[in-house]
């Protein structure tokens, strides 16, 4: 049979009760088969969080004003947390499956590494905010909602799970996402209305296309409803205000040109040497054939006796004999010297290219 | 068959010697077409059959590869035989028993000459004995290299202190009454200082395009040092030419069609570097041995075709004084005051006396000082200066360093250390601890060579860029050998290893927790070696 709601005052005779303190009284209740906590908070740590009822069919409630730190952090699936007023930093710190609603602002890394549960939060969150979210599949899809607008370095690290960021209120902000957000993401989603700036070049920003519609759709309802700002339902709505940011995929990363595509492009037309050498940029082998050659034979008809020892010899076969006239074709010699090696009568004579072009 | 005498020059006096296996061998030939040092050939070789009972011995003739016995031809070890050898037939053995810099001395009468780098190796590398063991945990957090955002950029030029910039109040805006000096916010590592002429065309090509692409395409403000041996005046009168810090060297060489092509100019050049002197062979001037002298360099330098020898000194320049007030002054007013203009030396016990001097600067006209280690590279070198001179650049950048620190004047005149760095394979270290020694930025050209293709190493492989007969392509002028260098892979590789060094400095970074260069943080270095530790002032630990 469900308790009635238990009623914790935190500060009584300017006596303030410690978060441990506190924290044992909640799981002492919650032991006792207590399931709905009002708590007047006096910025106690953890409150909400790692809590399960003790009939795991029921829920757990909390609902808190003046909140301290990590509110609802590790909570579990079938917690319901709702924190009256702002709540400072971390709301929902590993949030394991909780619902967590925020009347008012909440301070820095709100979401941080949820990886389950849904966050909603009717006004701006600070710095590092949906950071290091995750998604494992074994569990619903994590979703962090914010009314207004985030602070600067948000979703770094981001591996998984749905940001909303609605951009309420936020006329006179340059960058709803605040600067430098979305460093080192690498997955999940983030749907964000109004303007953005400075954003890590690693996420592509992309349009809507109808099933972000249709989620984004369903969920502001839900999320006006949490929050009851149903008003503005119309407001939020324009899907041409609204974009999506994505991690880009490893292959896209890479937009830049290569180096050859650099010089043939944008580089000095003909090369910064092109007054003084006309350089094809033909790249030559070790053992290169025609002009690549370090060495060329030059045969004398002196005392060639017509032996074809070079002719046989040559691992080219680039020697020719027609009418006793011996040559190397150009094209097939790479200058080894067989030919002069193996010739008794030292018809064959290697000389060096060097020379002839110095 | 010729007597063999004892003086007679022998493989066995050779550095190396060239193992060949002819059981293997196919004879393609493309070992000795491949040589460049023309230090194999095939020979045909006798080989005799020993008698079967009542007839006579019978000869064959086989043909085989065979190592060439000169002082001119003789192998140096580059291995390219066995890189086209398709049966691992023939390879070059380091001869434990080299006589070679004996027997050519006793032969030529004339000093020995060497390309590369110092391979005698007796200092040791200080370098490697320091390591950054000041981590930030919970201190202070550490960042992430991979994705925060570092400002690496450093200055080139001079600094003004506070007081000197003469602050006036303009209606509520604060603005300085006098003209600063010219100052480029750069990336702390300058490339080059090679010249047209040491290194191939397509090397000094490659190195360009390399600059040019990191700044215009990956945002990296790198600057490459042109090296004394003129500039194309296609890259001078390109918008390229502001990526380029142009040298000056006791040889002038290439001023002429630099000064004639300042009309046509439309960017200025990022800097001016007065070359005084270099780590490889300190108080000797350059030299370009006439082999590499060819038509293209001779134009651009205005030479014939001749070994090429610099003073080694600036002829007209008797004094530190007279340094500022002439080469500087030159300098600057060569592009009318609006190019930082600096100046480098090779390391030496006389260094900090130049940098004290420099210090003094009544002109606000001196934008940074070089200094060049031993261990630094050369195209060209009398061996007895590679191996016999030089200082190391460890100690002499921290003495420098401190010098300023103690008249509390450091950064004003930017210090650049160079000189062997990257030499055991990281050069991110190399410049991460030299600039936390007090290095604005550090200098590197001949790692260039080896990420473009340079096979030589620091124990006596190949080493012979003086010959012309680079057989990378990247140190000769021969067109069948410079056309062995792919341009475009060399540059890419440039560009690669520039973009892994600056992930790996921001990996140093990261842990030290400084997102702006840590330009005299020596309190993040540490060493076990004591005396290391006294010299430089860093914590000693064990």
């Amino acid at each position: 049979m469900q308790k009635e709601e238990i009623n914790i005052k935190t500060l009584e005779n300017n006596k303030r009760m410690s978060t441990q303190e506190l924290l044992q009284l909640i799981t002492s209740k919650i032991n006792e088969g207590y399931t709905n906590f009002r708590i007047e908070g006096c910025g106690q740590h953890n409150i909400g969080g790692s809590s399960w009822a003790k009939d795991r069919n029921e829920e757990l409630t909390f609902k808190i004003t003046n909140p301290g730190q990590r509110a609802g952090a590790m909570a579990l699936a079938g917690t319901n947390i709702y924190i009256e007023g702002s709540a400072p930093a971390d709301v929902g710190w590993l949030n394991s499956g909780a619902k967590i609603v925020v009347n008012g602002d909440c301070g820095d890394t709100a979401g941080h590494c949820a990886a389950g549960g849904k966050i909603y939060i009717s006004g701006r969150v600070g710095t590092r905010s949906g950071a290091l979210m995750k998604h494992d599949p074994k569990f619903e899809i994590p979703e962090l909602w914010v009314l207004k607008n985030t602070g600067s370095f948000g979703f770094e690290f981001m591996g998984g799970g749905i940001a909303v960021i609605c951009g309420y209120d936020c006329d006179d902000i340059n960058s709803v996402l605040g600067h430098r957000s979305c460093v080192g993401m690498v997955g999940g989603t983030i749907y964000v209305r109004g303007k953005i700036q400075d954003i890590a070049d690693c996420v592509d920003v992309q349009i809507l296309n109808d099933d972000d519609i249709n989620f984004l759709n369903n969920g502001i309802k839900i999320f006006l409803n949490e929050i009851n700002k149903n008003e503005l339902y119309n407001s939020l709505t324009i899907w041409s205000e609204w974009k999506k940011i994505v991690p880009l995929p490893k292959d896209k990363k890479d937009k830049n040109i290569s180096v050859k595509e650099f010089r043939q492009t944008k580089w000095v037309e003909g090369g910064i040497f092109g007054d003084f050498i006309q350089d094809d940029y033909k790249v030559y082998n070790l053992a290169a054939t025609d002009e690549g050659r370090l060495r060329i034979p030059k045969w004398n008809s002196d005392n060639c006796v017509d032996c074809k020892i070079c002719f046989n010899n040559c691992p080219q076969n680039a020697i020719e004999t027609e009418n006793k006239l011996y040559s190397s074709n150009n094209t097939k010699c790479i200058g080894c010297g067989i030919c002069e090696a193996v010739c008794p009568n030292h018809c064959w004579n290697m000389n060096s290219t060097r020379k002839e072009i110095s | 068959m010729a007597t063999i005498s004892i003086n007679q020059l022998h493989k066995d006096d050779l550095p190396w010697i060239i193992e060949y296996d002819e059981t293997k061998c196919i004879q393609c030939g493309k070992c000795s077409a491949s040589c460049s040092f023309n230090a194999i050939q095939p020979v045909v070789e006798k080989r005799r059959k020993p008698s079967q009972g009542l007839q006579k011995p019978t000869f064959e003739k086989i043909l085989v590869i065979k190592q060439n016995v000169s002082f001119e031809h003789h192998c140096v070890g580059c291995g390219m035989c066995s890189r086209v050898c398709p049966n691992g037939a023939i390879k070059a053995v380091r001869n434990p028993n080299d006589r070679y810099s004996v027997r050519y001395r006793a032969a030529k009468a004339d000093s020995l000459k060497k390309g590369g780098r110092s391979n005698l190796n007796t200092e040791g590398r200080t370098l490697d004995k320091i390591k950054i063991g000041r981590i930030s945990q919970m201190t202070d957090p550490s960042l992430d290299a991979a994705r925060h955002q570092f400002e690496l950029r450093t200055a080139f030029g001079r600094i003004l202190s506070a007081d000197k910039l003469s602050l006036v109040n303009n209606n509520g805006r604060m603005e300085t009454s006098i003209q600063l000096p010219p100052n480029r916010w750069i990336y702390p590592i300058i490339m080059g200082d090679m010249s047209i002429g040491a290194i191939s065309w397509r090397m000094w090509e490659a190195m360009a395009i390399a600059t040019a692409y990191l700044n215009e395409v990956m945002g990296i403000p790198v600057r490459m040092c042109t090296g004394e041996g003129g500039i194309p005046s296609r890259l001078l009168k390109s918008k390229y030419v502001k990526y380029m810090i142009l040298q000056i060297a006791s040889g002038h060489f290439g001023w002429n069609r630099i000064i004639q092509a300042m009309p046509d100019m439309i960017e200025d050049p990022a800097g001016i570097l007065i070359k005084i002197g270099q780590g490889a062979k300190p108080g000797d001037g350059g030299l370009l041995m006439a082999s590499k002298v060819a038509k293209y360099v001779q134009e651009i330098r205005g030479v014939p075709k001749a070994d090429l020898l610099s003073p080694p000194t600036h002829q007209g320049l008797y004094s530190i004084e007279e340094s500022v007030q002439k080469m500087f002054l030159s300098m600057n007013a060569a592009f009318n005051f609006k190019v930082p203009v600096a100046i480098k030396v090779a390391a030496s016990v006389t260094s900090v006396s130049v940098y004290n001097n420099l210090l003094r600067d009544p002109y606000n006209i001196v934008g940074g000082f070089f200094i060049d280690g031993l261990a630094a590279g050369t195209g060209a070198a009398h061996e007895i200066s590679l191996n016999h001179t030089g200082h190391p650049i460890t100690s002499k950048l921290r003495d420098c360093y401190l010098a300023a620190v103690h008249q509390g004047r450091q950064g004003e005149i930017p210090l650049f250390a160079g000189g062997g760095l990257g030499q055991t394979g990281s050069f991110a270290a190399d410049a991460f601890k030299l600039i936390c020694l007090g290095a604005n930025g550090v200098f590197t050209g001949r790692l260039l060579l080896e990420i473009a293709g340079c096979i030589g190493n620091d124990t006596g492989k190949c080493n012979a860029c003086n010959t012309g007969l680079c057989p990378a392509g990247l140190a000769t002028q021969d067109t069948c050998l410079t056309k062995r260098l792919d341009i475009d892979v060399a540059a890419q590789n440039i560009v690669n290893y520039f973009l892994a060094t600056d992930m790996e400095l921001k990996k140093l970074m990261g842990p030290v927790g400084n997102s702006t260069l840590p330009i005299g943080r020596s309190d993040a270095l540490i060493t076990v070696d004591k005396h290391v530790a006294n010299r430089l002032d860093i914590q000693y630990v064990c």
